[in-house]
């Protein structure tokens, strides 16, 4: 839906997985979308450099979120939820409900 | 003209934002920068972070910097005969979501630079401590608060527009405590510092 202004079909999915989960990796959001890691990356590292995202390092993974110090956030977080709004209920759901809580090491499912 | 291996923080940032100038490049420093001096040293920053009011081509930008001995390495500039870098983080020039409308310049015998003014200093690093909860951030607020002249009205009112007033009235009183003392400013612009005002 965004790509045609933000020229990037992998910048748009970067931009709403980031908006819907708060934080994520580079490796959790290509098998998300079934999409090329390298790809990712590069929209990663490009909106880091802009600084449109933030990213820290948990152990050897580098998490990325959006910049709460970018100067558009806030309208680029409208343009991201009303982009939401107009995912399919599954998508949506897909996008947005993700579990959060504890996993104790070594459980079954 | 001092050797760049002697220059101190502003010296130096005064020596590359005056040649920036010379160039058609107009850049203001930001960050922790801008607290080493308006804190007069009592924060220690090595980072030289310089903020363009209009994009420039990096290829321009890289032959710029080489005039006076700066290097790409990275996305960061090196001197060989000094231990700052220098950085152009993306613009615009803002703090949070709004613009900065005063930028401040200080006269050094190596130039003029153009830098953000204590309040906004004050603002910037707020907004670290807001959004990352970055305790360094707030301290470099209160030695900045403590050195130099700062509008806590002004900040307060940033702070309610960046939905950050909760946050802001739980350091208003530190930021006001230790700023009420008169200071004498010992930069080069020979400004008298006073208390905050408020």
């Amino acid at each position: 839906m965004l790509e045609p202004l933000l020229g990037s079909v992998n910048r748009e999915k970067v931009l709403l997985y980031l908006y819907g989960r708060k934080e994520g990796y580079a490796r959790e959001m290509a098998a998300y979308f079934k999409t090329d890691l390298s790809q990712i990356q590069k929209q990663l590292e490009r909106m880091e450099q802009g600084g449109v995202l933030f990213s820290r390092k948990v152990g050897k993974t580098r998490l990325y979120g959006l910049n709460p110090r970018y100067p558009f956030i806030s309208e680029l977080k409208a343009l991201l939820n009303k982009t939401i709004s107009f995912l399919s209920e599954k998508e949506r759901e897909s996008l947005l409900i993700n579990r959060k809580r504890p996993t104790r090491a070594g459980k079954p499912l | 003209m001092k050797n760049v291996r002697e220059m101190s923080l502003g010296e130096l940032a005064a020596f590359v934002c005056t040649h920036l100038r010379k160039s058609g490049v107009l850049a203001v420093l930001t960050g922790g920068a801008c607290v080493s001096i308006h804190s007069r040293n009592r924060y220690q920053s090595f980072d030289l972070d310089f903020v363009e009011e209009h994009d420039t081509d990096r290829k321009l930008l890289k032959r710029i910097l080489s005039e006076i001995g700066f290097i790409e390495q990275n996305r960061y500039f090196k001197h060989p005969d000094t231990q700052y870098i220098l950085e152009f983080p993306p613009g615009p020039l803002s703090i949070g979501s709004q613009p900065v409308v005063h930028i401040e310049e200080k006269r050094f015998r190596t130039g003029r630079l153009n830098l953000l003014s204590p309040t906004d200093c004050v603002k910037d690093r707020l907004a670290g401590y807001f959004h990352w909860d970055d305790k360094q951030c707030l301290e470099q607020a209160r030695l900045v608060s403590q050195q130099a002249l700062i509008n806590l009205a002004e900040i307060r009112a940033w702070a309610r527009k960046e939905n950050m007033a909760r946050e802001f009235k739980a350091v208003e009183n530190m930021l006001a405590g230790c700023s009420v003392r008169c200071k004498r400013d010992d930069s080069a612009s020979g400004r008298k510092n006073r208390g905050a005002l408020s």
